[in-house]
């Protein structure tokens, strides 16, 4: 895990480095900075110095958080731009695949279960296709349709400039905010489920989704008093078309693979002997059938999800969502080195992040691998 | 109202086929068999000659492929292929449950041993409260002479041998009235085999649960069942008391599965291999199905297929019955 972060930094330092123009003098000859920021950064990063004493204090600074001062947003520091950049991703992409993994799921193992039907044809054939498609086209063709065509959402960006005239808060306070109800209402919803299965039993699980719904109320009703719902909204609005764009393009693989994966399940004899215990056909379905075919859908995860952060500067630039892929394209069309550094760094930290977070799920799901 | 002394299980001239891509399959032709309160049945027949399709169809778990062309399948006096999914639902397990053939994935990977026991217990609603049901799962695992510690394991840390008595003990969660076992100790070594055969006989007279004992194996049906049925290509060709077709078998290949194994309760018999294998059931030979591997095969078993004989119970399909006290009824 730290030796592959230690990878990452230092492939990114030798790939800039290996640019003509090496690393320094892009630094130093970039006619945007001012003669004294020159004289700091040749001191501070010791340019005059060979390239592996250079690459040392990249490495030191990288690890201390100092990721440099951006060019292109100057005189703003690269991990400033960044903790301004990640969350937008990052909510992006979590939405999307949080939302895709569901509907995949749900969709794949209804297929497997009642095969033969029109049904499945259809959600089969429209699987493949949506899984085929080109990225960008796709993403253009949602815009064509939604924005230009229908009007429903706006064509792109972070938020409409008209609405934000004269608010006195910036999109990074409400946009945190909404991050913060976001978080809280998960960890809500998670103890409601965790308490209801503690006592499982004496609660009918009905009663789950009112309560749930009852906290979404809340939150959305604290919004709609706050005075900046209307802003918060006018987020939401971006947000929808990227959002469902991503779902649309990975729920397919999730829902093909959750097919195939159920389908080798509904052979397996514990789904036969879970039939002949005279278990409901539902519970034979979700609890055995399912269970276990979940397990090669969420190893597949950690591939989907380092896909989905790859494929961010495609779909961020096709929606100008100003996240991390948007950064790192303009970054590099600028020569923002700093930039370019900090973005990639935090792509392959993300990627590690999933597959760590795979790594735990799975064995929280297989108690097969919780032994060993 | 049932009487006690009525059969608990009667079979009448069930016939079942499976469409494959060869064509029609025809698993099971004909069979009948009554089953009494509390006693244990055999099937025994080489593998592919429809022993657990006969099962599953008791079971009523059939996959789609399969079409059950004709019989009756009567539990007390009731059809239980007339009743509706939800029906047969509520019936399983509860009246008739099943040992599984392929014992070591019949437990699912995810779940402790011992929640899926309750899993059963709780749907037909056998105990009242949770506690309940695991004092009742702690009790059939000292039952199947297993710790009721391991209810709290998973089915990966259990060996063949404590996987397949954790899988009797959740085919007796929910006291069946019958209880079919599909060759149940084929994939154990053959000392844990033994030993479970002796348990579970134990378990089924301290019961009194009517049984049904699936196996290649003749000389273990010969131990555990009072009454045997021997199948031959979708068809029941000999069936009778246990002694009976034991002391005198009347079918040839009877005669020939009781040659080619040894038998496990003592006196050695010379083993004599019955050659070639069972037929292909999508093309069955014409006349008696077992003509091609029969020593006493003549011009009419490969034309017409042999008429029943019988004395008393015990009954046999074959033109030429080993056992002349067997003759052609009516
Ligand atoms: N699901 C199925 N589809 C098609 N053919 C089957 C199926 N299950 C069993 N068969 C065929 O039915 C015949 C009887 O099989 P089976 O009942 O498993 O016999 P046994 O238990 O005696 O080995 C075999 O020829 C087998 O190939
Ligand atoms: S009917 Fe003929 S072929 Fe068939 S078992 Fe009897 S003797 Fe053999
Ligand atoms: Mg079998």
């Amino acid at each position: 895990m730290v030796l592959t972060l230690f990878l990452i930094i230092t492939l990114t330092f030798f790939l800039v480095e290996a640019q003509p123009g090496d690393y320094a003098s892009f630094y130093v000859l970039n006619p945007d900075l001012p003669p004294e920021v020159k004289d700091q950064i040749r001191a501070a990063f010791g340019l005059d110095r060979p390239v592996w004493q250079q690459y040392l204090i990249h490495l030191k600074n990288t690890v201390t958080g100092n990721l440099g001062v951006s060019f292109g947003n100057y005189p703003r520091p690269v991990i400033d731009v960044l903790a301004e950049r990640v969350p937008r991703t990052l909510v992006l992409f979590l939405t999307a695949t949080a939302v895709s993994f569901y509907i995949g799921f749900f969709l794949g193992k209804a297929i497997a279960w009642r095969r033969g039907g029109l049904f499945e044809y259809a959600t089969t054939i429209s699987g493949a296709v949506l899984f085929t498609a080109f990225t960008p086209a796709f993403a253009l063709m949602m815009i064509w349709v939604f924005a230009f065509k229908l009007g429903w959402f706006p064509v792109g960006k972070f938020l409409d400039p008209l609405v934000w005239r004269g608010a006195d808060v910036s999109a990074n306070y409400v946009f945190g905010n909404m991050l913060l109800s976001a978080g809280a209402f998960i960890v809500f919803a998670l103890l409601v489920m965790l308490l209801l299965k503690r006592f499982g039993r004496a609660v009918p699980s009905v009663v789950a989704l009112p309560i749930v719904l009852g906290g979404a109320a809340v939150i959305v009703a604290a919004w709609a008093i706050s005075g900046i719902g209307g802003l918060a909204l006018d987020i939401v609005k971006h947000m929808v078309l990227p959002v469902a764009t991503l779902t649309l393009i990975s729920f397919a693989g999730t829902m093909l693979l959750t097919r195939n994966s159920m389908l080798e399940t509904i052979r397996e004899d514990y789904v036969m002997a879970a039939r002949a215990k005279g278990l409901p056909d539902k519970q034979v379905r979700d609890r055995h059938a399912a269970r276990n075919a979940m397990l090669p859908v969420v190893t597949s995860l950690v591939y989907s999800l380092i896909f989905a952060i790859d494929g961010s500067v495609i779909i961020e630039s096709v929606f100008s969502w100003p996240g991390t892929g948007l950064t790192l394209l303009q970054a590099v069309r600028s020569e923002d080195l700093p930039l370019v550094m900090g973005a990639i760094l935090f792509i392959g930290v993300l990627s590690l992040l999933a597959h760590v977070v795979v790594d735990v799920l799975y064995v929280y799901l297989d108690p097969r691998i919780r032994y060993q | 109202m049932t009487d006690r002394r009525d059969p608990l299980l009667k079979v009448e001239g069930l016939s079942l086929s499976y469409q494959t891509r060869q064509g029609e399959l025809q698993a099971i032709r004909d069979v009948s068999f009554e089953l009494a309160r509390g006693s244990a049945l055999g099937l025994v027949g080489e593998s592919g000659c429809g022993k657990t399709s006969v099962a599953n169809c008791l079971m009523r778990l059939l996959p789609d492929s399969a079409r059950l062309s004709a019989g009756r399948v009567l539990l007390d006096g009731q059809d239980i292929l007339l009743l509706t999914e939800e029906e047969m639902r509520l019936l399983r397990w509860r009246r008739i449950s099943m040992v599984f053939q392929a014992a070591m994935n019949v437990l699912d990977p995810v779940y402790r041993v011992g929640q899926q026991i309750v899993e059963a217990i709780e749907t037909h609603g056998v105990e009242s409260t949770e506690p309940a049901a695991r004092e009742r799962v702690a009790r059939l695992f000292r039952l199947v002479g297993l710790d009721p510690k391991l209810t709290e394991h998973y089915p990966h840390e259990f060996s063949g041998g404590m996987r397949q008595r954790a899988v009797i003990a959740m085919a007796l969660s929910c006291d069946p009235d019958l209880m079919i076992a599909d060759e149940p100790t084929t994939a154990l070594d053959v000392i844990v085999q033994d030993r479970i055969l002796r348990e579970l006989k134990d378990i089924q007279q301290q019961l009194a649960m009517s049984l049904i004992y699936i196996s290649h194996d003749i000389a273990v049906v010969a131990e555990v069942t009072d009454v045997v049925g021997v199948m031959y290509a979708g068809r029941l060709v000999e069936m009778g008391d246990t002694a009976d077709v034991f002391r005198a078998p009347a079918h040839p290949y009877t005669a020939a599965l009781m040659s080619s194994f040894p038998s496990i309760s003592g006196e050695r018999r010379p083993l004599i291999s019955l050659p070639g294998e069972p037929p292909n059931l999508s093309d069955p030979p014409q006349g008696c199905p077992f003509h091609p591997r029969c020593a006493y095969a003549t011009d009419v078993c490969r034309v017409e297929y042999p008429p029943e004989v019988r004395a008393g119970s015990h009954r046999a399909a074959c033109w030429h019955p080993l056992d002349a006290t067997l003759v052609p009824q009516g």
